[in-house]
């Protein structure tokens, strides 16, 4: 009996040597998701070894404020307001020799924006629609809906759409544009852990003749003024032959048809 | 008899313009079509962030587009002077028209990137080159006292439709799609016809007589008639070729801030507004340059050669303080330097147009011009990938900067050497080598002083190179 004490006593302290080789970090909370404000800390148990500082990083950048020289092995960092800027990996960091670190994972909702709001294309060409994210974590699942409608478009059912999804990015790509169907708006939702997001754009599908009107109106104002221009000078050119212009080429004023014509200066 | 004294102004080319009446219409249409060729050329960037999302290329191949487009205008402009030498101006203006017009209409319908290159790069080019020389030409042959200022008025248009076509592109782009908006721009560069179509046709074309004398179209005769039109002689006398080279290096350097200025300012520190503004606010003092040198040059009070280098020195110099004043961390010294910069720059664009007839005369000045936008193309392509280059060498714009100023500034030099530099009279323009006509040509010249002196009663060709050799020009007025 006494044996067994021993044994499993010197197990115990060999268990506990173990980890007291290791400092451990206890982080409060373990993992932030969807809340709005938070205070992230970490705790060093077992500190070991000497503690010269601290800092947090954010997402591998060092966080200025946060810098310490101060040897306590309890630091906090304040998250007033978690947006989708704020969201990401936040790291608590010890400058001990070696330096000991935890990750605290601050999740928010994904951020979904459309490139642009007002998409325009020319009917019978290529409509091109972009959504962007930011955010931690980035969406994993992309969906788009056409006029708030809940069957998805599905990419590969059809040559019409064509969907290219990145974490940070979606393309939806119309082929084929028709005014009668495909104006409207559509609907791009970014799905992660903790839900879906989604923006909206306007798709606007211009008729391939809709640039012809000012076009052929600009061209009939240059004919109009061309041929004005040619019959004004049509009716001036019996009154007066030179316009007195300095020659470009030789010989272009009066006198080449009488030498000692002598030609005031018209200044 | 009771006025000997010639009005010509000084030994010079200054063959009679009218300075008034049509010209000024002729400066109208000036405007409206350095508008369209370069203001154009400039807002094109609008178009560039729809071509890359739509055709999925890089930035650079699509930047490619407006470097054709550049490179084709200055390439083909002595293809124009040329062609307006053998047949007539207003022809020519009008074709290239049509062909800008063409090629912007023709890239509204393109389905690759080639096609962009070959429509408004080559095509548009090859429009906008039988446009811009000719018409400047033309311009400066109807003025004389005023040449100056209505190549600076007629210059300002491009600042000023810069300033128009940014946001008229974008609205275009917004309403149209770019295909549409192409069209309608295509359909906007063909007003140019009707710009061509105001000058006045030409009733005498500069083909020299002599080659009926000849009387065989030989292969050595065609050449010799093409070598004419281009003004090819031109290119053996030294002081088309020292000035042909001293504006050669002055693009090197020119065209370096407005490329990198405003990264330059961000790199310095600065938002990207400010950094914006400073762009603009140059642009607008470069509007007033034009304009400004434009009427103080003709107020005659130096020579326009000692005006250019004038410019041309300051222009650079304020290049040079461009990195001091950003690195120094004033806003207030950017803004003011870069003020100054896009003054003389203007200031000094008016000029180099209008000195070449002073060089060449105004007969060859049409395929002189040609000629030298030929030439400094080259420059304009060289400058801005060299200062790039520094930069990624260096880390930072300032070596760019030193550089581009001290293009500039041996520009300056390079001026100074010309023939007569430092006398106070423009000397004579230069004369046609050609054995054929050299008679022919000296006997028009002659003629033509003899027609702008008032009271002369058959006065043989001889007695009046008399009269005009007894009063030199003097320094002022």
């Amino acid at each position: 009996m006494k044996l067994l004490w021993a044994v499993s006593a010197l197990l115990l302290s060999c268990l506990r040597a173990n980890a007291s080789t290791d400092p451990n970090i206890i982080t409060y909370p373990e993992e932030v998701s969807n809340q709005t404000s938070a205070v992230l800390s970490c705790n060093l148990t077992e500190p070991s070894f000497h503690i010269k500082g601290s800092h947090w990083t954010h997402n591998g950048k060092i966080i200025e404020g946060s810098k310490s020289d101060v040897a306590t092995p309890y630091i906090v960092h304040r998250l007033d307001r978690i947006t989708y800027t704020s969201s990401g990996k936040y790291e608590c960091v010890f400058l001990t020799d070696p330096e000991v670190k935890k990750t605290i994972e601050v999740k928010t909702l994904p951020h979904v924006v459309a490139y642009k709001h007002s998409e325009h294309g020319n009917e019978k060409d290529k409509g091109v629609l972009v959504c962007l994210s930011s955010g931690y974590p980035l969406p994993t699942d992309w969906t788009w809906f056409k006029d708030g409608g809940q069957t998805p478009i599905i990419n590969g059912t059809t040559d019409k759409y064509e969907i290219k999804s990145t974490p940070n990015k979606t393309t939806l790509v119309i082929e084929n544009l028709s005014i009668e169907e495909d104006i409207g708006d559509y609907v791009c939702s970014g799905t992660n852990e903790l839900g879906t997001t989604s923006d909206r754009i306007h798709l606007r599908v211009r008729s391939r003749l809709a640039a012809l009107w000012p076009f052929l109106g600009i061209v009939a104002e240059v004919i109009i003024l061309v041929t004005i221009i040619f019959i004004y000078e049509k009716r001036r050119k019996p009154d007066e032959i030179t316009d007195g212009a300095a020659p470009l080429k030789t010989n272009s004023n009066a006198n080449h048809k009488d030498k000692n014509v002598r030609q005031r200066n018209s200044n | 008899m009771t006025n000997n004294k010639p009005k010509v102004e000084g030994r010079s080319d200054e063959a009679e313009g009218p300075d008034g009446g049509w010209g000024w219409v002729l400066v109208g249409a000036l405007f409206v079509s350095t508008s369209l060729v370069f203001g154009l050329m400039r807002s094109l960037g609008i178009f560039f962030v729809e071509f890359v999302q739509y055709f999925e290329e890089s930035a650079q191949a699509i930047s490619w587009i407006s470097s054709t487009g550049l490179a084709a205008q200055q390439f083909f402009s002595p293809l124009g002077a040329a062609l307006c030498n053998a047949y007539d101006a207003r022809v020519v203006v009008m074709t290239g028209g049509v062909l800008a017009g063409l090629g912007l209409i023709l890239a509204s319908q393109a389905t690759c990137l080639v096609h962009l290159y070959l429509t408004m790069g080559l095509i548009s080019g090859l429009g906008w080159g039988l446009i811009f020389t000719p018409m400047v030409a033309t311009v400066m042959a109807h003025f004389t006292r005023r040449r100056t200022l209505v190549l600076g008025l007629g210059f300002s248009s491009i600042g000023l439709s810069s300033f128009a076509f940014n946001p008229l592109f974008q609205l275009l782009v917004e309403m149209y799609a770019w295909r549409g908006a192409l069209l309608i721009l295509g359909g906007l560069s063909l007003n140019i016809v009707a710009c061509g179509a105001l000058i006045h046709p030409q009733r005498h074309s500069k083909a020299p007589a002599k080659v009926d004398s000849a009387s065989r179209s030989s292969c050595a005769s065609v050449l010799n008639r093409v070598s004419s039109y281009l003004e090819l002689s031109l290119l053996l006398e030294r002081p088309y070729i020292t000035y042909t080279l001293a504006v050669t290096l002055l693009n090197v350097g020119y065209f370096v801030p407005y490329f990198h200025l405003v990264a330059h300012s961000r790199q310095a520190g600065f938002s990207e507004y400010q950094a914006a503004f400073v762009m603009s606010a140059a642009g607008v003092t470069d509007i007033f340059g034009r304009v400004v040198s434009g009427w103080f040059s003709d107020l005659r009070h130096f020579r326009l050669i000692h005006l250019l280098t004038m410019w041309t020195t300051l222009a650079g110099v304020f290049i040079m303080l461009l990195p001091v004043s950003s690195l120094s961390g004033s806003y207030t010294a950017l803004i003011g330097i870069s003020l100054l910069y896009g003054f003389c720059s203007g200031a000094l664009t008016s000029l180099v147009f209008a000195v070449v007839p002073k060089i060449v005369g105004v007969e060859r000045m049409m395929g002189g011009l040609g000629l030298l936008q030929l030439i400094e193309s080259g420059a304009g392509l060289l400058g801005t990938p060299m200062s790039g280059l520094l930069k990624d060498i260096t880390g930072n714009y300032i070596a760019s900067f030193m550089v581009a100023g001290s293009f500039v500034i041996l520009s300056t030099l390079t001026m100074a050497t010309l023939p007569h530099y430092f006398s106070c009279t423009d000397p004579l323009p230069l004369q046609r080598r050609s054995l054929d006509d050299k008679d022919e040509g000296l006997h028009s010249e002659l003629k033509l002083m003899n027609s702008v002196s008032s009271d002369k009663n058959h006065k043989g060709v001889n007695d009046l190179t008399d009269e005009v050799t007894k009063y030199p020009q003097d320094c002022v007025g």
